[in-house]
């Protein structure tokens, strides 16, 4: 039952705040709108008893990816008059029919109903299990070498921002290298 | 509470990832002149990797497998490992010059191309998703970032965004084909997957989940209709990372095929060789029509990439039709054409660079007359560029010969078809291919050519022992089949079950 | 389903929406509200401000969102350890020993190559540590 209440309400928030994403004029409240869908959704993941993922939403969507998100929005900066025409013609029907072409597709595959899925009840058993302790365990087991292997991905983050986005200096003329 | 590691399975890796955090540190450290130094520890740390490859093929161990089965090192990794290491290798050599000769941070080149491979060897040994993803991203993001490497130019900056949005869109498909495997099935071992999905193959959503992941996939192997950031990236990127992407990057978007498909799906082929048939038909008769056109080198390599993927993706489409010895043998036909496109590839892109700075030009126009003042050059770009035609006695045209007794084997009138257009397009390839070598050969030195020094000065050391070693494994194995027919029959273990 | 844990946590919630809102809302409402043209400028600490706020960011400013996200995505690797320390022994301390030394050697990476030097005068701003040894060496 509460499970239930949950649900509406932060189900209705989240959709708020997508919708806030697509329709707010100024960017920071675009950015504003898609951090109350995170969090709503981390509130769903609590209530799965997803614990570590909800931990993960919060800390790592929630609030880096929403501050990368802040400072990219000031990097290109603010403009408070978005260009709405389009450059692209038959734009608009062209999406509309794509997007009804998934809803389609994705009624037809969740009510054709020949398939189920495997989910997870709480505690019904071992198979799916979210708390953050059990992650920890599986993390440091199996999944040991994708875990280090994420921190060599880190390093290619910070290296390649690095050198993508600071220039080398431009040198004196005749201090090239080569020269004695 | 310690699971069980296997230090020599992982010693290859190891070795690499120590290098790669070594020379980034170097860097640090090193005067301007001596930035060299990074090259040397890179190129020795890929060769020190060898070495434990070496001892895992000799062992008597057989079939290594740790982390519950998710990290495997049997005869098919060997072999696909030996590959990303050579031709890393050989990626490493054409870099030295290149790198150098302008303003480019070295440290963190060299670093993002071991990280690549990297990711392309434990791509090899991943048998579970979630190791399948890590690899796949750690191959593919060091590419996104050397491709915008010229940070004046901006075709590069086009290239790396370009190939970054369309790499990571199909990195976000293939993540939810694997949410949907994995919602369906309750696996992440491509073994459980198997079992597990055994009975599935006509649902809609698990046909969804292969669809989505095979256009993942097509992305990373440049594909028709997935290809289009590959010319222009291939174009704006430095000419050795257009090499690596059109070889090592593309090789492990197959390796990563494979071993989903094959081991994962064996029971859906009747889904994926459907889908893998369209791929390839589009990906050899488009890219080569539009091959015909090309006026730049690059390019022209660029879509004759993308039609050689098409030519690979042929015996996946003949796996859906055939009993379990055909399996095997197109599983095979597949790896030998990888193994041979490598060397013969890598090569043609060796030549395109030591031509691009004898004649100044990528132009397939500015380089008239190479063959007159630069001889062996001009002979060797005739050696790759009719071994990627197919013509005997060079390498490619094994490859071709498997691949088309791939297609024939299966005998369904659909494999036949698929077959007769191979055919056709191994005629329509040869037409540009032999164009180039005209061009080099027959036509007279434009005016705008640079003056006599440039056109003559000799290739780069690392350079020549590039397009040499190339040179020599395609006119060896195209004498000696066997060569390379024993280690993709030694790969066919993944396939037969 | 034991929700009921989250009790306080619905609770503070409320107090918290409460709390902002009748702030605001009570500001608003018994506040006067006599504007001029310097109670309506940004605050720069007295300065008169110069520029609107939309003004674009240097890029820099990237760099540094960059690394705090690396950093907390290390976090949370350190959160799942961290809950399981005690069983998973040396061995986890090892491979989370090495998962961090590899992500500190960012931070190295990028404090050596000068990224985070902000106060060094703008001709010498973008000279990384090598231009350096190499004019020493000179």
């Amino acid at each position: 039952m509460t499970e239930l209440v949950l649900f509406f309400i932060f189900g209705a928030l989240a959709l708020v705040g997508g919708l806030t994403v697509v329709a707010a004029r100024n960017p920071v409240h675009s950015a504003m709108g898609l951090m109350l869908t995170l969090f709503s959704l981390a509130v769903f993941y609590v209530v799965q008893a997803a614990h570590f993922v909800a931990a993960v939403q919060v800390i790592v969507y929630a609030g880096a990816v929403m501050t990368l998100f802040l400072f990219v929005i000031m990097l290109i900066g603010v403009d408070k008059a978005e260009n709405l025409s389009e450059t692209i013609r038959l734009q608009r029907p062209l999406v509309v029919l794509v997007g009804l072409t998934v809803v389609v597709v994705g009624v037809f595959v969740a009510v054709g109903g020949r398939f189920a899925w495997i989910t997870g009840v709480v505690g019904a058993g071992p198979e799916v299990n979210g708390t953050a302790e059990a992650i920890g365990d599986d993390l440091f087991t199996t999944w040991l070498l994708p875990f280090e292997a994420t921190s060599l991905l880190l390093i290619i983050a910070s290296a390649g921002a690095l050198a993508l986005a600071f220039f080398r200096p431009r040198r004196r003329e005749g201090k090239e290298e080569g020269a004695p | 509470m310690a699971p069980d590691i296997d230090y020599l399975a992982l010693a290859p890796e190891i070795t690499l990832a120590v290098t790669a955090v070594v020379v980034l540190l170097l860097d640090l450290f090193l005067p301007r002149r001596q930035k060299y130094w990074t090259a040397i520890v890179a190129v020795l740390g890929v060769s020190f990797a060898a070495l434990p490859l070496i001892a895992l093929a000799v062992s008597d161990v057989g079939d290594r497998a740790m982390l519950g089965g998710s990290f495997v090192v049997d005869d098919f990794a060997l072999v696909l490992k030996g590959l990303f290491v050579i031709a890393g290798y050989l990626v490493l050599l054409m870099s030295v010059g290149y790198v150098e000769s302008d303003r480019y941070y070295q440290g963190e080149y060299y670093f993002l191309l071991l990280m690549s491979i990297l990711g392309s060897m434990v791509l090899a040994s991943s048998r579970d998703l979630i190791t399948l993803f890590i690899a796949v991203e750690l191959v593919s993001q060091p590419m996104y970032l050397l491709a915008g490497w010229r940070k004046g130019d901006l075709r590069s900056n086009e290239a790396s965004l370009k190939y970054f949005l369309l790499g990571v869109l199909a990195s976000a498909l293939l993540l939810y084909g694997m949410s949907f495997v994995y919602g369906l099935t309750g696996e992440l071992t491509f073994a459980g997957i198997a079992a597990e999905g055994a009975g599935k193959a006509g649902e809609p959503a698990f046909i969804m989940a292969i669809l989505f992941i095979i256009a993942g996939f097509g992305f990373k192997v440049s594909a028709v209709p997935f290809h289009f950031w590959a010319p222009d990236t291939y174009e704006g990127a430095p000419t050795p990372v257009a090499a690596y992407l059109s070889v090592s990057s593309k090789a492990a978007g197959f390796v990563a095929l494979l071993v989903v498909l094959y081991s994962a799906f064996p029971d859906a082929s009747g889904v994926w060789g459907p889908a893998v048939w369209i791929l390839a038909a589009l990906s050899m008769t488009l890219a080569n029509l539009t091959a015909l056109r090309q006026t730049n080198i690059v390019r022209l390599l660029a879509y004759s990439s993308v039609a050689q993927a098409g030519f690979m993706l042929v015996p996946f489409a003949a796996a859906a039709t055939t009993d379990a010895v055909g399996l095997g043998e197109a599983f095979a036909a597949t790896v030998t054409y990888i193994v041979i496109y490598a060397f013969m590839n890598l090569g043609a892109f060796a030549v395109v660079i030591a031509g691009a700075r004898k004649t100044g030009t990528g132009d397939i126009e500015g380089w008239g007359g190479l063959g007159s003042y630069a001889p062996a050059l001009g002979a060797l770009a005739a050696v790759f560029f009719f071994s990627l035609a197919g013509i005997p006695p060079l390498a490619g045209w094994i490859a071709k010969l498997v691949m088309f007794g791939a297609a024939m084997g299966a005998g369904s009138p659909w494999m036949i078809a698929l077959a007769v257009i191979a055919a056709i397009n191994a005629v329509i390839a040869l037409v540009y291919y032999a164009r180039v070598v005209k061009t080099i050969w027959m036509d007279p030195v434009p005016a705008t050519a640079p003056e006599e020094e440039v056109r003559t000065a000799s290739v780069a050391g690392s350079l020549g022992l590039a397009i040499g070693l190339s040179a020599a494994v395609v006119v060896v194995a195209g004498f000696f089949p066997s060569l390379v027919t024993f280690f993709s029959d030694a790969t066919k273990v993944l396939a037969g079950g | 389903m034991n929700l009921a844990d989250y009790l306080p946590i619905a609770i503070m919630l409320l107090l918290v929406i409460v709390f902002a809102g009748a702030s605001i809302g009570l500001g608003n409402l018994l506040g006067p509200r006599r504007p001029t043209p310097e109670k309506l400028a940004p605050y720069e600490c007295g300065i008169v401000p110069e520029l609107e706020p939309s003004q674009r960011f240097p890029v820099k400013f990237y760099l540094v969102a960059m690394l705090f996200v690396i950093f907390d995505i290390e976090i949370i690797f350190l959160f799942a350890w961290a809950v399981r320390f005690r069983e998973l022994g040396w061995f986890g301390l090892a491979a989370v020993g090495i998962f961090t030394a590899l992500v500190i050697e960012t931070l190295g990476y990028v404090w050596k190559r000068g990224a985070l030097d902000w106060n060094i005068p703008r001709r010498a701003r973008y000279r990384l540590s090598h231009d350096v040894a190499d004019e020493e060496a000179a």
